[in-house]
């Protein structure tokens, strides 16, 4: 298998490259976003005022990390990706807003599929509970946005050096391994039950 | 009653355990499935896991970013009552928390609010057993990933929707793991609580995969047989370890039930992430001590 590592911020000719079942790292800056950051992004689009990043490139992680307060900033403990489902309803903004790649877990649905097809952005599946082996690839915490909404819900920009391994698990080509294994085993179903 | 400070010393150890590493029961279970995996992809996935493990242990850093929620069972006898184990839980949870060992995870449920330490209303989730005639105070900790309460499933079957042979519940299990995919980290273990009424079949459903070693065997030759076929069944659906294919989706289906009325037949499905943050132990009056896992 092939080793590709993506510096962000991302272009879409590099992300339209990939296929289902690419293995990669990223290099360069991350945003996390769960839940309440995704509603804050659309609260803020929707009152016309503007984010405190360029997500023009930028590489989205379902994640909220464990991390200590310095007298400096914040050191990263240990980070994994989160159920990512739970963001399907944003794919609309994500895609608009030039997200070019999603990390997570569990994959996503149709919204992002063909979202993917018309910007040309991927979804990336980190492997899930592996939180102390992917820290290894966050160099620092550049800094956090909305800490009110909680450490875990927080926005953090993250600056990572070889951060994966990751899967493309949805390509811009509209393939889906979920929907995929999905198709496979409701096939097994029938077998069994009819 | 036990002596405070040797309480508060267990249930401290409990905690900072089941933050730093899983139990040894998954652990064994993980590294038997990927000795027989044939799925390239899963077995890097499932290399990565077991590597994680090494890292966190070595690194004394939490295994999983996410604490879960925390759900402790605790059993005793007339000759073996706890004390204030209550208050020492919850304590420990919120210093563990202020350690780094533990995300701060915990909001109220409407206004999302993070008091920010992993405390609040009814957190811990305590399930309290007297037994009588129990010679041994029993604690265990579950700290349970909840992208694996995503998945979960609570219905009220009947007779007839059962099925012959229990095909109605084979099926209706088998459709919600392909529905859980990869929400809950697999691979899983699946609690599977039945009967009683609406939250019996739920706590069964909890307690099964909590407090049960993922390795034993059911007492009971029925659901010991189901809990077999099913576990076959479900891997034979292909979804694999990250739920990105593979031979494994779950390490175990546990089964608890309980009487039920004769109209219904409650079933709940609890999966648990591979990152199975237990830790449990029994504590006897005469100072020894069991660690169960």
């Amino acid at each position: 298998m092939q080793e590709i590592i993506l510096k962000a911020p991302l272009k879409e000719e590099d992300t339209r490259a990939l296929n289902v079942g690419d293995v990669v790292y990223i290099d360069g800056a991350i945003f996390t976003a769960r839940d309440m950051a995704h509603l804050t992004v659309r609260k803020l689009l929707e009152a016309g005022k503007p984010l405190p990043v360029d997500f023009a490139g930028s590489v989205v992680f379902h994640a909220g990390p464990v991390v200590k307060k310095t007298s400096s900033g914040w050191d990263m403990i240990v980070i994994g990706p989160t159920t990512s489902i739970r963001m399907e309803p944003y794919a609309e903004m994500v895609g608009k807003l030039g997200v070019k790649a999603i990390i997570g877990k569990g994959g996503m649905q149709e919204g992002t599929s063909q979202i993917n097809q018309k910007y040309g952005s991927v979804y990336l599946q980190a492997a899930p509970g592996c939180a102390a082996k992917l820290a290894g690839g966050i160099e620092r915490i550049d800094g956090v946005h909305w800490l009110e909404l909680g450490v875990p819900e927080a926005m953090w920009v993250l600056q990572a050096k070889k951060f994966g391994p990751l899967v493309v698990g949805m390509d811009s080509k509209g393939r889906s391994i979920y929907r995929d294994l999905r198709e496979k085993a409701y096939r097994r179903i029938k077998e069994l039950y009819g | 009653m036990f002596d405070r400070k040797k309480l508060e010393a267990e249930i401290r150890d409990l905690i900072v355990r089941s933050c730093l590493g899983i139990s040894d029961d998954v652990k064994g279970l993980m590294e038997k499935a990927l000795a027989r995996e044939t799925n390239a992809g899963a077995r890097s996935m499932m290399q990565s896991m077991l590597d994680n493990l090494n890292i966190a242990k070595k690194e004394r850093k939490p295994v999983c970013q996410s604490p879960g929620y925390p759900t402790v069972y605790v059993s005793f006898g007339d000759k073996s009552l706890p004390g204030d184990f209550k208050s020492l839980f919850g304590r420990h949870l919120v210093q563990a928390t202020n350690e780094g060992l533990m995300r701060p995870s915990i909001v109220h449920p409407l206004t999302r609010k993070n008091p920010g330490d992993n405390s609040g209303e009814g957190v811990p989730n305590y399930e309290i057993d007297y037994v009588p005639e129990q010679e041994y105070l029993e604690m265990i900790i579950s700290s349970k990933g909840c992208g694996a309460e995503l998945g979960n499933l609570m219905k009220i079957m009947t007779t007839v929707t059962l099925g012959d042979n229990y095909s109605g519940l084979k099926r209706t299990i088998l459709e919600t793991m392909v529905e859980a995919g990869g929400k809950p980290c697999p691979p899983v273990g699946v609690g599977i609580g039945i009967g009683g009424q609406m939250d019996v079949a739920c706590k069964l459903s909890r307690k099964a995969v909590s407090v049960r070693r993922w390795d034993d065997e059911n007492p009971d030759p029925l659901y010991g047989s189901l809990e077999r076929e099913l576990l076959e069944q479900i891997n034979s659906l292909g979804l694999g370890a990250a739920g990105t294919g593979g031979d494994t989706y779950a390490l175990a289906v546990k089964i608890l039930g309980a009487s039920t009325h004769t109209a219904i037949a409650p079933i709940a499905v609890n999966f648990h992430c591979w990152v199975a943050r237990r830790a449990g132990v029994r504590l006897y009056l005469d100072g020894r001590r069991e660690i169960i896992f």
